[in-house]
Parts: structure tokens; C-alpha cells; sequence
């Protein structure tokens, strides 16, 4: 059985100058992941200072290739009384390029007695208002 | 060992009730209920209360004052932290009585949950912040999930098995059936554990703790002053709220360091209490550890030292939290049988268990450790001795 994508069309997308350059390149279908400017420390969220070195500058690079860190297997009822479960796959996943940065996402279109902590992910998009929410497939 | 300075003398509590019985009480009514409980349990009076503590819950120190007619406080505090400060209040009680600021100090908790109001979907219901959305994206809906990411991980990188996330819950289960106010006292096989429904990969209905309704208040005072009250003193050996940024806001986070990541995030506290305690380990008769996740409690028992990194899996497994067992943990059943109000029936047991009148007496039992939720920083944990 694959792995479904959460809905996602009830829960509004708010941004501050924060996320906001996560956004702006997700609208480009763009993976990026911040880094202090001064000391090159990856960190997620894109909270206002380096933890380390208390700079507010930040580079946003490109996340890199994307891994399961972990994951869950949340089974949901499906929209009608008779309809098959619905599985969402909540994953942790990590970016070895980006300092090891993890971000949690849907993992969808997966089979899901294949999904493996450490699995190769692969990148896709799903539109929401005027950008799109990064999702992983396996593969 | 350093000489305490506080000690509990008083405990309170409201009948328990599953998820929204507690209704048509309100929810300062059940707290009132419990100090007015606690205070006649240390033969004090109402008036007597200079000091509010509580682990921050959604009610103010003003309106149980304006309530209880307090005549005047001289201290009120509240610990954060998603039920990681549940045991702080105890620290902050005895930083009050320590520091000369009260002299009787209540320390208070109380959950109850009516109508749509549920823990179990907190995450989902939180403010749509700029930062909560990629947790709502991902289809992380309440702190199941989440704590299934550290458990997954856990048996990934140490061979943890859901045998002892089943026995946690068992073990539970066993010592609930005595317990005169427990939720769930039925008894509770492997073959039924492992039948129950799978609610968040590796996490199934029963590693899920209960959603109970109840208030529970103690009283806290110098340690010289309890000598001369009804009870016999329990004393507060050491408490302690805290934590570091290797651990941050847990499973709202998840970007823990790799080596705290599959842990209960909970070993800067524990070195923290065991130092101000001056005891080790060894030294715990009995430990009521929080179990919001059946999960969590394998991995406190690493963080608190009762076995080494990596082995509270076998370590549970071999019947170490049972009776008799290297370290009994809940012997009321804990949040997971017998009720959940956020960490303070740990307290409630802990003190009755060093009263020597608990339901399942740990014999001889000395020192007990109480430790908060796995959760966000501050986590705190306290141990307390006769």
C-alpha cells in the first residue's frame, strides 16, 4: 500500500521575514536550507540568531540530497465510512549536505513496507498559495 | 548529603475521572477542591498559604487568591514547558521555602479536558505559526507522532523492541489493578498488546497514556517546620528544572543534536538532581518516571542512569521495573493506567510510597525519584526521601 499526502488545503500558510526565503525559492521548486553568514552554522528553523555566534546574517544554500532520518506510519479513516484507511507517512528528513539539518514532511507515493530509516528521498511539490510545500517520495 | 530544607507535608486530590466527567465542575473548582484537600491532609489552614507554584497550565495564581480568599502571598511562580516542568514545581517550592520568600507554599496541577479541548490533538490545534506549519504540512497531528520519530529511531539504532515498549504498559497495567481510583485495571497480555491498533508506527493505542480529568495541590514548608505537622515529612532531596539547547523544544524541534535525538533529552536534568540530592541511581527505592509514551519511559530509564545508553530496551524486558525488580517504576500505574494530570500523580505516589502507606508499598522505601515529561526545555525531576 502507498503512502497518501496529508490535506493540506485547511491550514493557512503564515511567513515572516524568517521563512520567507524558504518560500520564495519553494515557489521556484527550489530546496533551500539557511546558514549563519558570519560562521557558516546550519540551523532549522530559521530562527533570528546563529546559535552559535549570535549573527543575524543568513545564507540560504541548497539543501542537498535528501534521506529518512525517521518516520511514523499514522493510519487515518478515508472520507467515506466504507473507504479504505488512509496512511500518511509523517518523515524526519535529513540533509547530510546541509550540515545535517532535518525537516519534517509528508513522505508520499511510497510503498510503505519499503520505507527504511536512511532510504535515498527524492523531492516533489505540492501548490499552496502561490508557492508549493516540499514533499518526499522514496527513491 | 546536604540537609534539606523543604519537605511536603500535605497532598490533595479530586476524585479522578476520564476525559470531560469531571463536568459540571469547573476547572478552579477541582483546584480549590485539592488544596482545600491538601491543607487538611497537613493540618494547616487556608490561611496559611503564602505561596503559589504551579506548572503552567492555563490558570493564574490571582484567581485561586481571589477564590480561596489568600489573605496575602508572598510568592507565586509557574515552570514551563509542555509537561517537561511538571516536577519543578517542587524545585520552585523549595526555592521559595530556601530563600525565606514563603513559608507555606502549594504547589498545584490540574488537567481537564471538556468538549473539543483534547491533548491528544495539541499539536494540531496550536496557533498556525510561521514555524508550526511545516510540522501541520507533514501531517504530524498531535505529540504521538512526534514521539514516535524518537522512538522509531531509538529501536533503529539500538534494537529496542515494541516487547518492551508492552511491558512498560503491562507492568503498568499490573500495579493499576491495585489501585482503588485507576481508569484502566484490566490486566493486560502480550498477545493483546500486539493486537491493539497501530496509531503511529511503531506507537499503538495502549503506549498512548490516558486523557483523565483531576486537580491534585501539595504542601510544601520548611523542612524544621514539618517536624512538628501531622504527617511524617517527606523531604525534598533535590530538584531541579533545566535543560540546553542540544535538546530545545523536543519533538517541536526535532533537530536535537544526533546523540540526544533518540533519548528522552533528560540527562542534563537528571546529573542536575542527583547532585543537588547527593545520591546516585543506587540510591532510588522507587521511580515514578513520566509516561505520557510507553516509549519514553525505556529511554528515561538510560537518561536517569538505571542502565546504560541504548539498553533500557533488555533492561525493561528483564523485569526490572517490576516489584522486586532493580527499580519498580509507578507502582500506582502511572499515566498510562491509572490517571494522567500532567506529572502530578507522580508526586501524589511518591509521597505515599515514603509515608509507607501506598497501594503497592515498595518495601523500606527511602528515596523516590519523580521525573517530568520528555518535553520541551526546562524538563525537571525531584527526588525526595523520608
Amino acid at each position: 500500500m502507498k503512502s497518501t499526502a496529508p490535506d493540506i488545503t485547511q491550514i493557512p500558510l503564515p511567513i515572516d521575514q524568517w521563512t520567507q526565503p524558504f518560500w520564495d525559492a519553494a515557489a521556484r521548486h527550489e530546496l533551500v536550507m539557511p546558514r549563519c553568514a558570519a560562521c557558516q552554522t546550519w540551523r532549522w528553523p530559521p530562527t533570528p540568531f546563529c546559535p552559535k555566534c549570535r549573527s543575524q546574517e543568513l545564507e540560504w544554500m541548497p539543501a542537498g540530497r535528501p534521506r529518512l532520518y525517521s518516520y511514523t506510519i499514522v493510519r487515518r479513516p478515508g472520507p467515506n465510512p466504507d473507504d479504505p484507511a488512509q496512511i500518511v507517512v509523517p518523515g524526519l528528513v535529513e540533509f547530510p549536505e546541509a550540515g545535517g539539518m532535518r525537516f519534517v514532511a509528508a513522505i508520499v507515493e511510497s510503498e510503505v513496507e519499503a520505507i527504511r530509516i536512511g532510504a535515498p528521498l527524492t523531492v516533489g511539490w505540492t501548490p499552496k498559495d502561490g508557492t508549493n510545500v516540499p514533499v518526499f517520495s522514496l527513491g | 548529603m546536604r540537609k534539606a530544607a523543604a519537605a511536603i507535608v500535605g497532598s490533595g486530590s479530586t476524585p479522578y475521572y476520564f476525559r470531560g466527567q469531571s463536568a459540571p465542575q469547573t476547572q478552579y473548582e477541582l483546584i480549590g477542591k485539592a488544596i482545600i484537600a491538601a491543607i487538611a491532609d497537613a493540618g494547616l489552614m487556608v490561611e496559611d498559604i503564602d505561596g503559589i507554584v504551579s506548572y503552567a497550565h492555563g490558570f493564574e495564581a490571582s484567581n485561586i487568591v481571589e477564590m480561596l480568599g489568600i489573605p496575602e502571598l508572598s510568592y507565586a511562580a509557574t515552570v514551563t514547558g509542555q509537561g517537561g516542568g511538571s516536577a519543578g514545581v517542587l524545585d520552585l517550592a523549595s526555592s521559595a521555602i530556601e530563600s525565606g520568600r514563603a513559608q507555606t507554599v502549594v504547589c498545584i496541577g490540574c488537567s481537564q479536558q471538556l468538549g473539543a479541548h483534547r491533548y491528544g490533538t495539541s499539536l494540531a490545534s496550536l496557533a498556525t505559526t510561521p514555524l508550526a506549519v511545516f510540522s501541520l504540512f507533514s501531517g504530524l497531528v498531535g505529540p504521538g507522532p512526534s514521539m514516535a520519530l524518537i522512538a522509531q529511531r531509538h529501536m533503529h539504532k539500538y534494537g529496542t523492541r515494541r516487547e518492551a515498549f508492552a511491558e512498560v504498559v503491562m507492568a503498568s497495567r499490573d500495579y493499576a489493578m491495585n489501585m482503588p481510583e485507576a481508569i484502566r485495571k484490566k490486566p493486560l497480555t502480550l498477545d493483546e498488546y500486539f493486537a491493539a491498533p497501530m496509531l503511529a508506527d511503531p506507537l499503538c493505542r495502549l503506549d498512548f497514556c490516558l486523557e483523565t480529568d483531576a486537580a491534585l495541590a501539595f504542601v510544601v514548608t520548611s523542612a524544621e517546620r514539618a517536624r512538628d505537622l501531622r504527617q511524617k515529612p517527606v523531604y525534598i532531596e533535590g530538584a531541579a528544572h533545566g535543560g540546553g539547547s542540544d535538546w530545545g523544544r523536543a519533538f517541536f524541534w526535532l533537530n536535537m543534536e544526533d546523540d540526544v535525538f533518540a533519548s528522552a533529552g533528560a540527562e542534563r536534568v537528571a546529573r542536575q538532581v542527583y547532585e543537588r540530592a547527593g545520591v546516585t541511581p543506587e540510591d532510588i527505592d522507587v521511580a515514578l518516571i513520566y509516561d505520557h509514551f510507553s516509549p519514553l519511559v525505556v529511554m528515561q530509564l538510560e537518561d536517569y542512569g538505571f542502565c546504560k545508553r541504548g539498553e533500557g530496551g533488555a533492561f525493561v524486558e528483564s523485569g526490572a521495573i517490576r516489584p522486586g525488580g532493580a527499580i519498580p517504576v509507578n507502582p500506582h500505574g502511572g499515566h498510562l493506567s491509572e490517571c494522567y494530570v500532567i506529572g502530578m500523580t507522580h508526586i501524589r505516589e511518591a509521597v505515599e510510597q515514603l509515608r509507607g502507606v501506598a497501594h503497592n508499598q515498595v518495601p523500606d522505601a527511602r528515596f523516590a525519584l519523580i521525573t517530568g515529561g520528555p518535553a520541551p526545555v526546562p524538563m525537571s525531576a525531584a527526588i525526595l526521601r523520608n
